[in-house]
């Protein structure tokens, strides 16, 4: 290799290892680890039994996989949207000057940082069936009332209205610090251009928006697939089952059944999807990303 | 006078506020009521209220220095956090190199397995190394995070490289365009990072259970989580906890958030 | 370039420094290197966790000196999360010497070999009942280390304002029943009587109602029968009647108890633990022994200590253990406090419970003994409560009727036995 070559190598090697190192040692190892524990049975308590890949065609045939999939699908497919037309529209609206713009950015920011219990109590109660203040609401403008937590159809829509409604403010945050990296010429020029304020957003901010955007798609996709604290806490997967989630079965099935050997091969399926979701939108950046 | 349209906007943003304050503030009414509990909704109104549960809480826990342990992690995460992430950002925007795609790729796939999953491999990991119950042990899992790499990379990756190239004419390395060209320019996205680097550390609870065992050791979530019994549980204490909790990210956010607000004039290429 | 690196010394050096700072383990581990002449216990546990951290160091301050040469080292971790972590600690290899289990996960642990056989154990000063509990293959791998049970509270004042008479010993659940309609009054937002529906309730309904929950050879589930659905259709019952629906927040922490302490539950099935929480209540209470049908059954739980198999200090701990279930200051101690009842063969020892402040009839705790019936385990016993109770959720909720739930309910649990 040329000498530019070695000297390239060196500051690559310079900027990755600082967090290579610990990625590998404190992440990967474990995750393969993990791999190696899907391939027995195992209780944590008692030595692993090898069972090669039982685990895998034992969970791939039964229908509560399926189930906790398609919830686990279903909740990213309703909470992505939301959190994210949510998100900018506080991020644009809050990018102004305004007064007080400091109090409001940290208000919408404050359900982030409060734990899940407390939400989980706000919603679960804005959300009773029957002196909440939601179906109150439905009820006087003539609307059905849907049963919320009681009801199996709408425990998981509850629990995405309550996600959403959550991290708004982590959307916003992010949109918040990729409006600022625009250009304020850009912008100034698009309006001497004669363009109007939703042609401006659409045709200037949007695509300068746009690796902020792919960051918090790609994340809250990530994220959204491993959900776990807010259905554990606000429906503990019920009623009947009806809002179990893929990682809540892994967590169940790790510390509450006994079964880690099931619960890491169900972790490394679910890593195959999340990959695979992953790769796709990786693979698709290029159409719509515009990086400098 | 205002538009209509202004004051409609300034209506919804107030009112959006309001609701997003709900569920703190009734974690403030609930631990200052007394005798406060959870059940029955959220309320505003405070009959007698009273800073017993505070006082509880300081008598049940030795807070301070819980409080003083999560703070320290945090902080040491959220250091290593920016310092790893912003390196390892540059190398993948700014460098070239081959298999750079997958090695990206595989930085992302440490994203893609639940901690719940991880937690034991890297306990036994930890056993191994004979590093159990230490500070180092809390850390090490939040040294480096590809999260925060994820972020900074998009944030370099938008900055022109007019700069850059303007910058090794004059004569500048890469570590020289990087901590003076590129670090100060992707402020907002270093605060940002920084922000949730502080509040995933603090929150964090499933990994610090399961490898600290001395009480000198033990951070706020898990001092938090004794609170509740095994049958019942005194909501107004819990509710004093979690707003001790709560109240040192809000003003790490207050702090960050003067720097993602801080403009930035960069364009200076015409 | 030179400058770079004299810049960067002091902060690199500072780094490693902390860094090795950071190594060092902390001072519980450090307190398991062996001392020279002196044995360290390490005992886990969770029913100290909230208020009675003081009475477990108490015994131990007794123990070590009675015992100069042992030091007993404790963790105290809260109920919810204890499991993982004593699960984590075990595939680790750093659980405790000696650790606390709960009667129900007891079976699993001694499934497969990780707690030690105690031996040369005197019986004497144990109940019968309780120390046979903690047998397998007629060998004894744990010792109990207290007990409670359920019983029937009731709030005095409502029964007398609505000319109700008061439980007594000798209640059926029809009279339960009957008194519940007579002393609900939704209007004035008064309940009648709350039994959660779930796993624990369903199993001691069923033994009330003469059923067995498991046939003799433990194979398969036999709760699907007549007694059975008496049995949850008791429960259910009173979702909506006697007390209040899932929906309208049956079911989320401490809702129950803060209807009992709020006066606005006339009856109320929950254990002796919460004798504490309601020494203040602002109405008359007292407890009866629960209602039976055909026959009278009261839930008992119990704790238990055990040896762990990887110990290296198993004679010390199991002398830690014996301790902490048999001796006097460890029967003081919870008396002192109301820390559940030590399991202790001589009731004399206990007389002091019984005037130890409210509820009056603490003599019905002692006489629900005289018919207790304990959980059923098996060795996947996590899955099969969330099974019963998940079927019985959907039926209290009106989404499959008693006699569906109860039948899909026993399909699932002998999937797990098999």
């Amino acid at each position: 290799m040329s000498r530019r070559g070695w000297r390239n190598r060196g500051w690559v090697l310079f900027f990755l290892l600082p967090s290579a190192i610990p990625l590998v040692l404190f992440t990967a190892v474990p995750m393969v680890s993990s791999l190696w524990v899907s391939l027995h049975r195992w209780n944590l308590i008692s030595p692993m039994e090898w069972v090669g890949v039982d685990n895998y065609t034992h969970l791939l045939r039964d229908p509560a996989t399926r189930d906790v999939f398609a919830h686990t699908l279903l909740y990213c497919a309703g909470y992505l949207p939301l959190v994210f037309a949510g998100g900018l529209g506080l991020a644009l609206l809050l990018n102004q000057r305004m007064p007080g713009r400091a109090f409001f950015r940290a208000a919408y920011f404050l359900p982030v940082v409060t734990s899940w219990v407390v939400v989980a109590l706000v919603w679960k109660w804005l959300l009773n069936p029957n002196s909440g203040l939601v179906n109150s609401l439905l009820g006087a403008l003539g609307a059905p009332q849907p049963g919320w937590w009681t009801d199996p159809a709408w425990a998981l829509p509850a629990v995405i209205l309550a996600s959403a409604w959550k991290d708004l403010g982590f959307v916003m945050v992010i949109m918040l610090a990729g409006l600022q990296a625009i250009p304020q010429d850009v912008l100034e020029a698009a309006r001497t251009d004669g363009a109007g304020a939703w042609q401006r957003f659409w045709r200037v901010t949007l695509p300068l928006l746009s690796p902020s955007t792919f960051f918090v798609v790609v994340i809250s996709l990530i994220n959204g697939f491993q959900v776990f604290d807010q259905v554990y806490v606000m429906t503990g997967g019920g009623p009947s089952g009806s809002s179990q989630v893929v990682v809540g079965q892994i967590y169940d099935l790790t510390f509450r059944y006994g079964r880690a050997g099931e619960a890491s091969a169900l972790s490394w399926i679910l890593f195959a999807v999340i990959l695979l979701i992953t790769a796709v939108q990786v693979r698709g950046q290029r159409r719509w990303v515009h990086y400098a | 006078m205002p538009s209509l349209r202004t004051v409609l906007r300034w209506t919804a943003v107030v009112a959006g506020a309001a609701v997003m304050l709900v569920p703190f503030l009734w974690t403030v009414i609930t631990s200052i009521t007394p005798n406060g509990s959870l059940a029955g909704g959220p309320t505003l109104v405070v009959k007698d209220p009273t800073l017993a549960a505070y006082r509880e809480l300081l008598d049940a826990l030795p807070m301070w220095r819980i409080a003083l342990n999560s703070f320290w992690i945090a902080a040491a995460s959220t250091l290593f956090q920016l310092v790893t992430g912003s390196m390892a950002a540059y190398g993948f925007a700014r460098l070239a190199f081959r298999g750079k795609g997958l090695v990206f790729g595989l930085y992302l796939a440490t994203l893609m397995v639940p901690m719940q999953v991880l937690v034991v491999p890297l306990f036994i990991e930890m056993k191994t190394l004979n590093l159990q119950d230490t500070y180092l042990s809390l850390l090490a899992p939040s040294i480096a995070s590809a999260f925060g790499v994820f972020l900074l990379r998009q944030a370099v990756e938008s900055l022109p490289r007019d700069l850059d190239e303007a910058a090794t004419i004059d004569g500048a390395g890469h570590l020289r365009v990087f901590t003076t060209i590129v670090l100060p320019l992707i402020r907002p996205a270093l605060a940002t990072v920084a922000v949730f680097a502080f509040m995933g550390s603090w929150n964090s609870f499933l990994w610090p259970l399961v490898v600290i065992r001395s009480p000198e050791l033990m951070t706020l979530p898990l001092g938090l989580s004794t609170l509740q019994g095994q049958f019942t549980t005194d909501w107004d204490v819990v509710m004093a906890g979690s707003v001790f909790s709560i109240l040192p990210i809000a003003v790490v956010y207050l702090f960050a958030q003067r720097h993602i607000i801080a403009g930035i004039a960069h364009t200076g290429i015409k | 370039m030179r400058s770079l690196v004299r810049r960067a010394a002091a902060p690199v050096v500072a780094t490693l420094a902390l860094a090795l700072a950071a190594c060092s383990q902390g001072s519980a581990t450090r307190a398991d290197e062996p001392v020279a002449g002196k044995t360290t216990v390490r005992y886990m546990n969770f029913s100290a966790n909230d208020g009675h951290e003081k009475d477990l160091d108490a015994i131990k301050a007794a123990f070590e000196s009675a015992n100069p040469d042992i030091t007993v080292q404790i963790e105290t971790l809260p109920y919810a999360d204890y499991f993982t972590k004593l699960q984590t600690a075990v595939a680790g290899g750093t659980a405790g010497d000696a650790f606390e289990l709960n009667y129900e996960n007891f079976v699993t642990y001694t499934a497969n070999g990780s707690l030690a056989e105690l031996k040369d154990v005197d019986a004497a000063p144990y109940k019968p009942s309780l120390l046979q509990a903690f047998q397998a293959d007629g060998k004894q791998y744990g010792l109990p280390a207290s007990f409670s049970n359920v019983v029937l509270f009731y709030n005095k004042d409502l029964f007398d304002a609505a000319g109700v008479a008061p439980p007594t010993a000798s209640w059926t659940w029809a009279d339960e029943q009957a008194a519940a309609t007579k002393l609900t009054n939704k209007g004035k937002g008064v309940w009648g009587d709350y039994q959660p529906i779930s796993f624990f309730e369903f199993y001691k309904a069923l033994a009330q109602a003469g059923g067995e929950f498991l046939a003799p050879d433990r194979k398969s589930a036999t709760f699907n029968s007549d007694a059975g659905r008496k049995a949850a259709q008791f429960l259910v019952g009173k979702a909506g009647r006697t007390m209040p629906t899932e929906a309208q927040g049956a079911g989320t922490p401490d809702f129950d108890s803060k209807l009992f302490k709020d006066g606005k539950l006339a009856m109320w099935h929950s254990g002796i633990w919460m004798f504490s929480g309601l020494a203040d209540a602002k109405f008359d209470w007292d407890i009866a022994v629960e209602p039976g049908d055909t026959r009278k059954a009261s839930a008992m739980f119990t704790n238990g200590t055990v040896v762990s198999a990887a110990s290296k200090n198993q004679a010390a701990a199991q002398k830690w253990v014996t301790f902490l279930t048999s001796s006097d200051d460890m029967v003081k101690a919870r008396l002192a406090t109301s820390w559940e009842l030590p399991p202790v063969a001589d009731t004399g020892k206990v007389a002091s419970y019984l005037t130890a402040g409210k509820p009056a009839n603490r003599q019905a705790v002692f006489d629900s003994l005289d018919a207790t019936v304990l959980p059923p385990v098996v060795e996947r016993q996590q899955e099969m409560q969330d099974a019963v109770t998940k079927e019985l959720s959907a039926a209290a909720a009106g989404r499959k009727d008693v006699a569906t739930a109860l039948t899909d309910a026993q399909k699932a649990v002998d999937k797990l036995l098999s």
